[in-house]
């Protein structure tokens, strides 16, 4: 055992002279950092902030007494996370296991500053566990996955209004943002990569005019813009601030998307699109049953990636007046009361937006390797 | 017997590159024609504008009683004619180009439930009795990559033959495929051509030509030089290229 380990640190640490010297550099270092952060964790910092400011943290100025609103957006994002997940990762025993720990975790947690909460945690957890066993079990429930989503963030929409939309915050708003996003700039960023391998001149012109100038300018820009704008050309309508920032990301993220497309439709060999129309079918139909699904295939992990960029990128909101999972952790600390937890609240930031991001590039991942398999 | 394919003075060209001259062909009803010529000569370019997948600039090309759009034509219209011959005029590729993210069911059933508007039900019986044809049935729910070459092939077979094609084109079927499997493809064309199939053949297989043809045509530098019997062709060709041309291949 001793010898062994030795053997290990000489092969892996201290291999020729300058290793040895990096070691010496790098392992104190680390223990250092490891030590000193973990004892502000357990014994310097005040955590009591994070439940008292933490519906402010998730839904930013929504009414406390229509909290429960909020709560049926989990549930029934619960609910269609879980189905989407199933499509891809079939619910092995070992994976629902893990899956119920984690939540059994975050349960504890809640439990700790509100059992109410904890409840409901659980329930919107189940709902997902139900949707992921039901899609990998029933394969002929994937096909409602589109329509499901669609209905979802209209029924979300229709759930979370009635306080007012100015009023969405948090990370709710940022989630929000992201899914709206992410569900609108498919079809738009489809048809713009089909329009730029239109025959049609002048919707060949729209569509490269339109990705390239997306593309050159900032979002912050575009998000301005159209937050400016969309008032002067709908002036009978005032159309909430909410509403602006999503179609402002929609339009910019769009052409992302349409990219990603196209770069998806020209691997599609110049055969399959001939096969095709040897065999009588419609243009339509070509692209349609033959280049869109080998296509997607193809670029889902970077569609996946950008629903990621588009969740980091939320907090630019700001500029607009809007207060999402960020702007809230800052709302909070602008309270004079709570004015030296800075460290705490960013903390809790980092570690929630690390946890959901890496959560999406592990499904990335993981959806990569899947497609590769079925790529045959 | 009726004329399917007739080609008047067809002039194509790539820029200023002309990859067929003055072509003059007609393929009868039933008959099984193969056109052989070096690489680049232009034979695939050939059969390739028999279904318009290839444009041609001059001349006229009439396929099942429908006039083929030329290139300008196709960029106003035409649709209906490209797709009233398409409807009626099979391909096999060298590449089989299968489509990979369907089953050998599906690839088979689709053009027949999207174009001639038949059931599923129908569409895959028809699919499943072609795949006995070819002697593929126990693969039908397959992926094409979980086939051989020569069963891939066999599959595309199947799948143009799905739509029930007055004529089938096949480009150069073997020449992707390892030695092994040339005579299981080459046995089912053969089957096909002995139930009157009409039928046009790119191919290198002589052997195979001078037993199936009932004409060969001999293409090179785009234009046609020969169009005879096999036994004429193979035996006493007239032209000075074709005589190169087959002893070259003929040696081994």
């Amino acid at each position: 055992m001793i010898a062994s380990t030795i053997r290990w640190s000489h092969r892996n640490l201290f291999a020729k002279p300058l290793d040895a010297v990096l070691s010496l550099v790098v392992i104190p270092l680390c223990a250092w950092a490891l030590y000193s952060g973990g004892s502000w964790v357990f014994q310097g910092a005040q955590w009591g902030i994070i439940p008292e400011s933490i519906r402010v943290l998730l839904v930013g100025i929504y009414p406390a007494d229509q909290i429960w609103r909020a709560w049926g957006t989990l549930l029934i994002f619960g609910l269609l996370f879980g189905a989407t997940l199933g499509c891809v990762f079939f619910l092995h025993r070992v994976l629902a296991l893990g899956y119920c720990l984690v939540v059994a975790a975050i349960a504890l947690v809640a439990v700790y500053s509100e059992p109410t909460s904890a409840l409901l945690i659980v329930a919107a957890a189940a709902l997902a566990l139900a949707g992921w066993f039901a899609t990998s079990r029933w394969e002929n429930l994937r096909r409602f996955l589109v329509p499901a989503w669609t209905l979802g963030l209209i029924a979300v929409f229709a759930l979370l209004s009635p306080p007012g939309i100015g009023l969405w915050g948090g990370l709710m708003l940022s989630v929000l943002i992201t899914m709206v996003t992410a569900v609108l700039s498919l079809p738009l960023g489809i048809l713009l990569a089909f329009g730029r391998r239109s025959q049609l001149a002048s919707v060949r012109m729209f569509c490269t005019a339109y990705i390239e100038t997306m593309r050159s300018v900032p979002l912050i820009l575009v998000v301005y813009c159209v937050w400016i704008v969309l008032p002067v050309l709908a002036p009978q309508y005032s159309v909430p601030d909410v509403l602006r920032g999503m179609a402002g990301f929609t339009i910019f993220f769009s052409a992302y998307v349409a990219e990603y497309v196209r770069s998806g439709l020209q691997a599609v060999p110049k055969g399959q699109v001939e096969a095709a129309r040897s065999l009588g079918m419609s243009e339509l139909d070509v692209n349609r049953y033959i280049v869109l699904p080998q296509s997607l295939r193809v670029v889902v992990p970077p569609l996946v990636g950008n629903v990621l960029d588009v969740f980091n990128a939320a907090p630019l909101v700001f500029i607009i007046g809007l207060t999402d999972f960020l702007r809230a952790g800052q709302m909070v600390l602008a309270n004079p009361q709570y004015s030296d937890r800075t460290y705490e609240i960013y903390i809790f930031l980092f570690v929630t937006y690390f946890l959901i991001g890496s959560l999406i590039t592990f499904a990335a991942r993981k959806l990569e390797l899947h497609l590769a398999k079925g790529a045959r | 017997m009726s004329t399917i394919v007739e080609m008047t003075g067809v002039n194509k060209f790539y820029g200023s590159l002309q990859v067929l001259k003055d072509v003059d062909l007609s393929v009868e009803k039933g008959e099984v024609m193969v056109v052989i010529g070096p690489s680049g000569s232009g034979k695939s370019t050939l059969i390739r504008c028999v279904n318009g997948l290839e444009v041609y600039q001059q001349g006229e090309i009439t396929v099942d009683g429908y006039q083929m759009p030329r290139e300008e034509d196709r960029k106003i219209g035409g649709e209906k004619e490209l797709a009233a011959i398409r409807k009626g005029v099979g391909m096999v590729f060298q590449q089989f180009n299968l489509f990979p993210h369907k089953t050998v069911l599906e690839n088979i059933s689709l053009a027949p439930m999207r174009v001639r508007r038949k059931s599923k039900a129908e569409a895959e019986a028809n699919a499943l009795r072609l795949l006995d044809r070819v002697g593929l049935k126990a693969h039908a729910a397959k992926y094409p990559a979980q086939l051989s070459g020569g069963q891939q092939q066999r599959v595309a077979i199947a799948r143009a033959l799905a739509m029930e094609p007055h004529i089938m084109l096949f480009d150069e079927p073997t020449s992707a495929l390892d030695p092994e499997m040339v005579g299981e493809v080459l046995d089912v064309m053969r089957e096909l051509a002995a139930e009157g199939m009409t039928m046009m053949i790119v191919t290198h297989e002589m052997g195979f030509a001078r037993e199936v043809a009932d004409r060969v045509v001999y293409i090179d530098q785009g234009a046609i030089l020969e169009v005879a019997k096999p036994a004429q062709i193979f035996d006493a060709p007239q032209n000075e290229r074709t005589r190169t041309f087959l002893s070259r291949v003929l040696k081994h």
